[in-house]
């Protein structure tokens, strides 16, 4: 990768890394957000509606594999980026005393985690929709999943607004 | 949502009892791997240097992370047990209750605020 730096800086570098983990992280959240408000909240028969009503009348099982590629791909840059971050953000955010945004972190990461493993049977679940006696655990996993992604991102946030880029 | 028709048999297939149990196990084996210190390796990202298992940060080299070799046992251990539940006769792979993918992260996670408790502190 050092050939990079041949182009732009390593606060650059790094800079664009988390600015693209966090974009993915959005388009993430808007897929799980509108799947878990389909699955939980769907629209009544007959129901045309407003804003509220086209916002969870999307096919939920459309969104499962691009759910389960874009928190793979959000993984794996948080993970990339987590070795630099252990150095250049946790320490002087510990120096500074801020422990309970440091915890908030720790927790995020453990529960993305958990998140990650649980992917291949939200997706088993979602390619068989179909099958009524899976609706209860595809409904309230898909609701799991959807709390993590939006506890995981407003914690990223408060933890990029603590530290900010490129110090 | 339109899912089209619907049937009412339980998710038999190999894969299916796989990913549950893999999902389980790796959420409980993970917040194990992190309460006990069990992780697969050390890794120091000040020196990029991987130590096997579970190895304590150098003086003068900066911290050690342990997330990743958590992740790594954690995988391993929840593979091994998927694999194994996948094998069992389909009237046994059927009992597995289904609501344990969702149960199991919201039953770990006071369990996981309590690991973080040296965090949750007034200064």
């Amino acid at each position: 990768m050092d050939f990079v730096f041949d182009y732009i800086s390593v606060n650059t570098f790094w800079t664009i890394l988390s600015i693209v983990h966090a974009l993915l992280a959005v388009a993430l959240l808007g897929a799980l957000t509108h799947q878990a408000a389909a699955v939980f909240a769907p629209p009544r028969a007959g129901n045309t509606g407003g804003f509220v009503t086209h916002f969870r009348s999307v096919s939920g099982p459309r969104y499962a594999t691009a759910v389960c590629v874009l928190w793979v791909l959000t993984f794996i840059l948080g993970g990339w980026i987590y070795a630099k971050y252990r150095i250049y953000v946790r320490i002087p955010i510990e120096q500074e005393g801020f422990f309970k945004t440091l915890g908030a972190f720790e927790l995020k990461e453990h529960l993305t985690t958990i998140g990650l493993g649980l992917l291949p049977f939200y997706w088993h679940l979602w390619k068989n929709a179909r099958n009524a006696a899976t609706d209860r655990a595809r409904k309230w996993l898909t609701v799991v999943l959807a709390a993590i992604c939006w506890y995981a991102f407003l914690t990223g946030h408060v933890v990029n607004n603590t530290r900010g880029f490129g110090l | 949502m339109s899912t089209g028709t619907k049937t009412a048999t339980p998710p038999s297939s190999r894969f299916g009892t796989f990913a549950l149990v893999f999902g389980i196990c790796f959420a409980i084996l993970y917040v194990v791997c992190d309460m006990a210190a069990l992780p697969m390796f050390t890794y120091h990202p000040g020196t990029d240097r991987i130590d096997p298992g579970f190895a304590r940060a150098r003086p003068d080299e900066g911290p050690a992370m342990y997330w990743y070799g958590w992740i790594a046992s954690a995988a391993l251990g929840a593979s091994i047990l998927g694999g194994l539940a996948a094998l069992l006769p389909e009237n046994i792979r059927n009992k597995i209750p289904l609501a344990l993918a969702w149960l199991v992260p919201v039953v770990l996670l006071p369990v996981l605020i309590y690991s973080l408790k040296f965090y949750w502190r007034w200064e």
